[in-house]
């Protein structure tokens, strides 16, 4: 007995709903990753950010959200955000000369106090670590939302 | 002796890898080790000291002296920027029997740390009913006939120095990536590695 295909079906509703909610979820999960300040943080934000794609993926199907994210964008999201996040501790790390244990050295604060920015150094933890996490935990999250779709597809003999 | 025929531009990665590795050691021999008594998290707070004429025998007998508990109760338990106007709120009193001295010999191991200096442990009792112990409050040294008196308690410490040593106002974020930044570091990999093993498992051939 073979599988039967299905037909895609199209919801205008579900469609219409996703198109405008698409990039208020973006806007929100930005907005939770770089405030570290208040309640945010890397692994919350990564999250919404990914819920985001899951939404895109569940209503358009694979072949339009590998649009929306290939898997170039994909992988180099996954691995520039450990990137970020190790390099911001080693930098300083090397350049207190190893008195830091990561980032707890003000190393970096000459830098960011000829910038002038009141508040900007914090830089560092609040903007380079959390934004490496987020990146991370979204391009994982959906890059195993894929897998996971791609193979349900193959076993039912596509869409 | 054979020298294996190589591009020029693999002799270079082989050599700025050997300089990364070089720094990298030099960088890790002098990293302080975990839990190292002067580290940043693990030290504690100097708050004032008194002459030490008379005091070191009541301190030997066990009574803390007047002086100092006097000082300590003016000071109250979270004093300075944090909360300036409340003295005395959750402090634990000084009355006679609820705190306990012990003395510490330099060098010996207590609580996962070295004491490189010798002094007096002051031990309080909180008055909680489920966990009633005593516990490290203070510590006292004696260096140049002077009596230091520090705070132990490190929640309070990281409350008090977070925004000084790592210009974060949240000490959740602090505590996430700069006091426990390997950890961090850690937790970001695990995820990384399960996406690539959900990939290696389940992605077919001609997928990417």
């Amino acid at each position: 007995m073979t599988p039967e295909k299905k037909e895609y079906k199209r919801d205008v509703i579900i469609e219409v709903t996703t198109d405008l909610m698409f990039p208020l979820i973006l806007l929100f999960g930005l907005y939770i990753m770089i405030g570290t300040g208040g309640t945010g943080g890397g692994f919350q934000g990564g999250t919404i950010l990914a819920a985001a794609y899951i939404l895109y993926i569940t209503v358009y199907g694979t072949d339009k959200a590998r649009e929306k994210m290939p898997e170039s964008v994909n992988a180099l999201f996954k691995s520039l955000g450990l990137f970020l996040y190790n390099g911001a501790g080693w930098i300083c790390v090397l350049f207190s000369l190893a008195a830091a244990q990561w980032l707890n050295m003000p190393a970096f604060w000459p830098i960011t106090d000829f910038v002038g920015v009141p508040g900007s150094r914090s830089f560092l933890v609040s903007y380079m670590v959390s934004v490496g996490i987020g990146l991370t935990v979204m391009a994982s999250f959906v890059s195993q939302y894929f897998d996971l779709a791609w193979k349900e597809e193959g076993e039912r003999g596509g869409r | 002796m054979n020298i294996p025929k190589m591009n020029p531009l693999t002799w270079t990665a082989v050599g700025i890898a050997i300089l990364l590795i070089a720094l990298s050691i030099y960088a890790i021999e002098d990293l302080p080790a975990f839990g190292d008594e002067n580290s940043a998290v693990n030290k504690q707070i100097k708050l004032f000291s008194v002459d030490a004429d008379g005091l070191v025998e009541s301190l030997d007998a066990g009574v803390l002296p007047l002086e100092i508990k006097t000082k300590i109760e003016k000071l109250g338990f979270i004093e300075g920027p944090t909360c300036p106007g409340c003295q005395n709120e959750n402090y634990p009193s000084l009355t006679e029997g609820n705190y306990e001295i012990q003395k510490i010999e330099k060098g010996t191991w207590e609580g996962g740390r070295l004491y490189t200096e010798g002094g007096w442990d002051v031990l309080i009792k909180e008055g909680e009913i489920f966990y009633d112990e005593f516990q490290q409050y203070y510590f006292i040294d004696e260096i140049d006939g002077e009596l230091n008196v520090y705070r132990y308690n490190w929640p309070v410490r990281v409350v008090e120095r977070t925004e000084e040593e790592t210009a974060m106002i949240n000490a959740v974020t602090s505590g996430l990536a700069d006091y426990r930044g390997y950890d961090t570091m850690g937790e970001e990999t695990v995820i990384l590695t399960g996406a690539i093993g959900v990939i290696l498992l389940v992605r077919r051939r001609g997928r990417l």
